[in-house]
């Protein structure tokens, strides 16, 4: 009982944390609570099963891909994510801030994030094979491989601006410019 | 200070009868309400301290709002953030989706998976489930040091009032509600042995009844508890199942302080396997082995044959099968539900400004969460009987106790969630994923033209079979590598009506020669 209050954060983190992020101090104290509560082991970093075990997170199609872009993002190898690393990432979803200066939830910093879910060995760039895993995970059984391959087709083909069967990380950013990135990657911090 | 024991001592008798006759008698004197009112009054103080003491942090963005507001509700739902992505996520899955239909595919799936991932997001920082099985967050703090997330020090008159509070509670309350406690519990085993002895079927039942309520309600004193019954006319009389939501292992007790009820559970050892010994030795419980557990059936059936006796107390249970944190109600398991009897559900909210009665039994094993009760301010509980419900004709059991859950969430003010409480020791399973999979793709198949691929290519596929041997010849020669998949199937597809006269004109022929 209690071994989760030892673990506590100490105010120059706080502010460091603070300034790195544009969270303000109570909004990390909160989050510090939060990844305290997901790290049921008290190990003080989070690993990947931990992300599994909410719920709303293991039924969205995309669970898997999005632990795994958090992690790729935070520059982990060991699959280990701390507080500092696990805030930073939160805070690409930051809304956008018109006149400010961030270094972390710019558009292309979320663009960042949505390509490391789909390009799952890390080579910087999206395969045909590797839109199907997506694919799949989104559907499961309900559609059959020929239809996977067709939709997979269909989408490397509108991107991949130079035709070289794969799109990289420019011909996303150049593939989704109509689309309101900022607003569908940003989520509301309160307080 | 030893002169003033011989004094201490009587005093103490006196009060201690005093607790106990009230309790026999069911009549209170208003002190624990009294005592509920002036510590409520402190811990607002407090708060009112605190937030002077130490403000909270400005916003950059509104520099005008200064010091933040105290907030008067007991169980608020404090989020991190505010859960759009997840809102839509959900509602595009329901069927509610903006857009209109016939949108391109790969369209859709991208901005779908944009709108995962965020949602995903949003889950991880803040999800409906996981805070169900912890302890709620008080908005302002009781002076309990297990309540309190860091310890810094903010003043010194908060510290001098937890001292207090903590010397009244340790060496003030504890030894009287042991007191109390004791003897309320031997006297629940001792009637219940004697009584046992009684071979008068409607004397046993009278006594047995009598007795459980005053010795309930002395323990139930033992805790300093402060129960409120709403409703007592739909309370259960004679049959029937009592269902109720479930926070905490002396859910039973409170219930147990205004009706008599028999219980159904796992035997246990210990001095819980001793009371459900002692309980069953006058009236007829429930109890079945652990191997029995898992035998569903036999649960079922020893319930069905309890409900159909009427000479036998309602049973009352807890659908979720765990302690949820009070706020919110979660999936009803449908076994009592199947049984067909009457259904008496029961609404329980806890105000938890005082002591937060919630069991996180991952957390706390069963001794320390009673010493933990013994040790803190106050239980207060508001206890609802609603109207009985029996299931209607054209609702499975699944259905009917979602319509009992949604009826206790909405009496008790809880939130009403579909998700299984066993997802507190338990991963999510596969088939709830593929639930979530189905979904999607329903939701593809009503906005994109997916749905219309599979037809024209099983069409296309149909076609192919029934062509014989010239037709086959012909549409080779028409087809090539150069063409897409898209002008294949059309290519084959025209050759569909040609091969549906024939068909009929063939099945024509072979009625004409039979007849």
């Amino acid at each position: 009982m209690g071994n989760s209050s030892s673990l506590m954060l100490r105010d120059e983190e706080i502010d460091e944390i603070s300034k790195e992020t544009e969270f303000n101090r109570n909004q990390i104290v909160r989050l510090y609570s939060r990844f305290l509560s997901l790290d049921k082991k008290g190990q003080g970093y989070l690993e990947r099963d931990d992300f599994l075990n909410v719920p709303e997170l293991a039924v969205n199609p995309l669970g898997d891909r999005i632990v795994d872009a958090f992690f790729t993002l935070a520059g982990d190898n060991e699959q280990k994510l701390n507080f500092r690393q696990f805030v930073r990432i939160l805070a690409h979803f930051q809304p956008i801030n018109r006149g400010k200066k961030n270094v972390l939830n710019g558009r292309r910093d979320k663009l960042k994030f949505a390509f490391q879910m789909y390009d799952l060995n890390k080579n910087g760039y999206i395969t045909r094979e590797e839109f199907k895993v997506i694919l799949n995970s989104m559907v499961g059984a309900n559609i059959t491989p020929e239809q996977l391959d067709k939709i997979a087709d269909r989408t490397i083909e509108e991107a991949d601006g130079d035709h070289d069967g794969r799109i990289s990380f420019d011909e996303f950013c150049r593939a989704m410019e109509k689309t309101d990135i900022e607003e569908k990657m940003s989520i509301r911090f309160l307080n | 200070m030893l002169i003033l024991l011989p004094i201490f001592f009587p005093l103490v008798a006196l009060l201690l009868a005093v607790v106990i006759v009230l309790a026999i008698f069911g009549k209170s004197l208003g002190i624990r309400e009294w005592y509920v009112d002036v510590l409520t009054r402190i811990f607002e103080w407090g708060s009112a301290i605190e937030a002077y003491e130490a403000p909270a942090e400005v916003d950059e963005e509104e520099p005008g709002t200064g010091r933040r507001k105290l907030r008067r509700s007991s169980s608020s739902d404090i989020g991190i953030i505010v859960r759009e992505k997840s809102t839509v996520v959900e509602s595009k899955l329901d069927g509610n989706e903006p857009e209109e239909n016939q949108q391109k595919t790969v369209r859709v799936i991208v901005n779908d998976s944009l709108d995962f991932a965020t949602a995903g997001m949003e889950a991880i920082i803040e999800d409906q489930v996981t805070s169900r099985f912890k302890a709620e967050e008080l908005s302002s703090w009781n002076l309990l040091t297990r309540t309190r997330f860091s310890f810094h020090h903010i003043s010194w008159k908060l510290s001098a009032l937890w001292v207090g509070g903590f010397f009244l509670r340790y060496f003030i309350l504890v030894p009287l509600r042991v007191v109390i406690f004791a003897v309320g519990f031997s006297m629940m085993a001792g009637s219940c042995f004697i009584i046992g002895m009684i071979p008068h079927k409607k004397i046993r039942k009278f006594a047995y009844k009598h007795a459980m309520l005053m010795s309930q309600r002395i323990v139930a004193r033992s805790f300093s508890s402060i129960i409120r019954f709403h409703n007592q006319e739909n309370r259960a009389n004679q049959g029937g199942i009592c269902v109720a939501n479930h926070t905490s292992p002396i859910d039973v007790l409170i219930l147990s302080t205004d009706n008599c009820y028999a219980m159904i559970g796992q035997k246990q050892g210990g001095i819980l396997g001793f009371m459900q010994t002692a309980l069953s030795k006058a009236e007829h419980h429930i109890w079945f082995e652990r191997s029995e557990a898992g035998d569903r059936k036999k649960v079922t059936d020893r319930l069905r044959a309890h409900t159909n006796d009427p000479s036998k107390l309602p049973i009352i249970i807890f659908p979720e099968g765990t302690c949820i944190n009070n706020t919110s109600v979660m999936m009803f398991k449908k076994g009592s539900f199947e049984i067909g009897s009457t259904i008496y559900p029961i609404a329980m909210k806890y105000d938890s400004r005082l002591t937060d009665a919630f069991w996180n039994s991952s957390e706390q094993s069963y001794g320390e969460y009673l010493w933990r009760m013994m040790t803190s301010w106050a239980i207060i509980c508001d206890v609802w009987y609603l109207p009985k419900m029996t299931r209607k004709d054209d609702e499975d059991a699944i259905a009917f106790s979602r319509r009992v859950k949604r009826a206790i969430a909405h009496k008790g003010g809880l939130v009403d969630l579909e998700w299984d409480g066993m997802l507190k020791r338990e991963r999510v399973s596969s088939k709830l994923v593929q639930m979530y999979q189905k979904r999607y793709f329903d939701r593809l198949q009503r906005t994109t033209s997916i749905g219309q691929i599979t037809e024209n290519e099983s069409e296309a596929l149909e076609v192919m079979q029934n062509l014989n041997d010239e037709e086959r010849e012909l549409l080779l020669k028409e087809l090539d590598d150069s063409m897409d998949e898209a002008t294949l199937i059309k290519k084959v597809s025209e050759y569909g009506p040609i091969i549906r006269k024939r068909l009929q004109s063939s099945a024509g022929s072979s009625q004409s020669q039979s007849s």
